[in-house]
């Protein structure tokens, strides 16, 4: 029985010489929705570079499996194309890379030659209109000059077209507003309801419990100060709106 | 033409050489005489090109050609043009069927003044002459083609003369084997509301050297399009200009190198806004790969007259190896008060923000520097005429990477 999963155990990872996380344990299900939340700088978003092989993060201890296969000895491009997904916080503007010749070479890197062009024309234009993205995105550079709300929208269209077995959404819903929150919510579930994205495992990032109203999680995580200090249900992020973080401060503090 | 330069008094074996020749040469598109007194030019003026130091390797003030290179009749000229009611022959039937007209554009432009242009108006033999009527809107692109054989030198000239409302789109293309010099002319003309678009491709092979300059002189509100993607030789010096003369002009530059190896790249461009109520907008994008080095100068001048100017001047460089050399110096000369007037310019590697980007969606390291780096160029590309031709540069863009 393989071992299905991220699985992220003991991961210890420093920024320039400062040790941002400090012994993270969590395990991503497929299928299933992980939300960590905590407030800024607690290194979410770390996390999110190191286990997707970004060349600042360095990785001092620990490890990283998708489906038990060990990431870490993997440059970037191998993790996406084992299934590792990554929605950016503030994704790279690349002028003069068309959206769609960029999404095409995506998919022909982690699915080769199971689409011919004309297909996959067909299945972009198919989940553009799910999202709601309107057709002249094709030709625009990708993100370059685009909204903050349009970079996101796009960040969701490459997470529909790519399918991948565990997406990490790093603040996806940040500088949203309400309409286009739940547009990521319904993309989200979009996905889960098709045939190639029904078992991705997600891990969304986020401080605020807002868009876990859209896309309800199985299993909630706190990180503070580069580590876990709670896991729970649904009701934890509740549980962060009216309270706040400090008290779980106080508590992890009392613990540590 | 210009006044003679002075004659330089001691000429070496390899001068002489140049002086026999011209002598002996036929008498249109210049006389003799005038052939001599640029040569003269060509001989004691100064290029105006940075000279070799920590960076640079060529010397330009060293750059000639060798007499027994210059074989006249060697030179390829092909010209396409499906569109009858456009009038297109060579330079010696120009200057002896409609003398009047082809003097309207013919020796027009500074061309003849500088050191290069100056070799060229001395060898000056084979050329295209394009006269597009008035209010004639020419559909399908005329294409020119210029070939060297390896090892020969060549001296091409072409002059467009665009009348008042007429429009058209000309491709020149510029191919040349081991070892060809080629020394050639643009210069285009145009009356009131003309609109041309001339672009000119240049894929020598390596280990040949081209020089090529290129003005335009559009009329009162006309719109006038340089485009130039210099992708070959081991050496490729270009200068771009328009002279604004009348109001309204609407004038685009655009240019692309790309050296790789041990190729040189030096390219000038020159708006002049010498009339108000004008607008330009020079586009260059650079990358160096290896031990590529390229040199661009951007001018935007702005006489003080020439109120309601709007110059835009963007230059950006892409470092693709440490051992790769780009220097780019804009440099602005404004002497009207109500002008609008930008230019930036920026040298620098791909961003690693970028090149993890794309590898975080499956794309290996070395495709995703390939594609940003010709994504780089593409907002350039754009300003190409022609779908074949711009899918021609992309493809010869991407065969430099590779």
């Amino acid at each position: 029985m393989p071992d299905h999963g991220l699985r992220i155990t003991n991961l210890r990872c420093q920024v320039a010489g400062k040790e941002i996380l400090k012994g993270i344990d969590l395990t991503v299900e497929p299928g299933k929705i992980h939300a960590l939340m905590g407030p800024n700088g607690s290194g979410k978003s770390t996390l999110a570079f190191s286990v997707t092989g970004h060349p600042q993060y360095e990785v001092t201890a620990g490890s990283v499996d998708l489906d038990g296969e060990d990431m870490l000895a993997l440059p970037p491009d191998k993790r996406a194309r084992a299934g590792l997904f990554l929605s950016f916080q503030y994704p790279a503007a690349i002028p003069g890379v068309k959206v769609a010749n960029f999404l095409h070479a995506a998919r022909q890197a982690e699915r080769p030659g199971d689409l011919p062009p004309a297909k996959f024309r067909a299945l972009l234009l198919e989940k553009m209109e799910q999202l709601g993205i309107d057709p002249s995105f094709m030709g625009r550079y990708l993100n370059d000059g685009f909204s903050g709300g349009e970079k996101k929208r796009l960040e969701m269209l490459q997470l529909a077209v790519l399918a991948p077995k565990y997406a990490i959404l790093d603040e996806t819903d940040s500088g949203l507003d309400i309409d286009a929150l739940k547009d990521v919510g319904d993309s989200i579930a979009a996905l889960r309801a098709s045939e190639e994205g029904h078992n991705t495992g997600f891990l969304i990032i986020t401080h605020y419990p807002r868009i876990l109203s859209y896309v309800v999680p199985d299993v909630v995580h706190v990180m503070i100060d580069g580590r876990i200090v709670k896991t729970g249900g649904h009701d934890l992020a509740h549980r962060i709106e009216r309270e706040g973080y400090d008290k779980l401060r106080e508590e992890s503090a009392v613990v540590a | 033409m210009p006044s003679p330069a002075p004659v330089v008094a001691d000429r070496d074996d390899a001068t002489q050489e140049l002086y026999d020749l011209v002598a002996g040469l036929d008498p249109s598109p210049f006389s003799v005489e005038e052939r001599t007194r640029a040569l003269d030019r060509f001989v004691s003026l100064r290029s105006g090109r940075e000279k070799p130091g920590r960076f640079w390797r060529v010397d330009f003030e060293a750059i000639a050609p060798e007499a027994k290179m210059i074989d006249l009749s060697a030179a390829n000229v092909r010209v396409e043009n499906h569109d009858p009611a456009v009038f297109v022959c060579d330079l010696a039937t120009a200057a002896r069927e409609c003398p009047e007209l082809f003097a309207r554009a013919f020796g027009t432009t500074n061309i003849a003044a500088t050191k290069f242009g100056s070799l060229t108006a001395a060898f000056a033999q084979c050329g295209v002459f394009v006269h597009v009527r008035a209010d004639h809107a020419c559909d399908v692109p005329i294409v020119i083609s210029y070939s060297a054989p390896a090892g020969a030198a060549i001296f091409p000239w072409s002059v467009v003369l665009a009348e008042r409302g007429a429009r058209v789109t000309i491709v020149e293309r510029l191919d040349g084997g081991a070892g060809a010099f080629l020394c050639g002319a643009t210069e285009v003309v145009t009356e009131e509301r003309a609109d041309v678009h001339y672009a000119a491709f240049q894929q020598v092979a390596d280990g040949a050297r081209i020089l090529w300059n290129r003005a335009a002189r559009p009329g009162r509100e006309a719109r006038m399009s340089w485009a130039s993607a210099e992708l070959g030789g081991e050496l490729a010096a270009s200068d771009l200009s328009v002279s604004i003369e009348a109001p309204g002009v609407q004038a685009n530059l655009t240019a692309i190198f790309f050296p790789r190896g041990s190729e040189h790249v030096d390219v000038v461009s020159t708006v002049d806004h010498r009339a108000g109520d004008a607008t330009s907008e020079t586009v260059v994008k650079t990358a160096a790969l290896d031990r590529g080095q390229a040199r661009f100068l951007g001018n935007i001048r702005i006489a003080p007259h020439a109120q309601g100017s709007d110059a835009r001047l963007r230059d950006d460089a892409l470092l693709l190896s440490p051992t790769a050399h780009v220097d780019s110096v804009p440099a602005l000369e404004i002497g009207a008060n109500v002008v609008k007037a930008y230019h930036g310019a920026t040298v620098g590697a791909i961003d690693a923000e970028q090149i993890f980007y794309m590898e975080s969606r499956g794309l290996e390291r070395t495709a995703a520097e390939r594609m940003i780096a010709l994504g780089f160029f593409e907002p350039a590309v754009e300003r190409f005429p022609t779908v074949q031709l711009r899918d021609e540069i992309r493809a010869a863009l991407a065969a430099k990477l590779s």
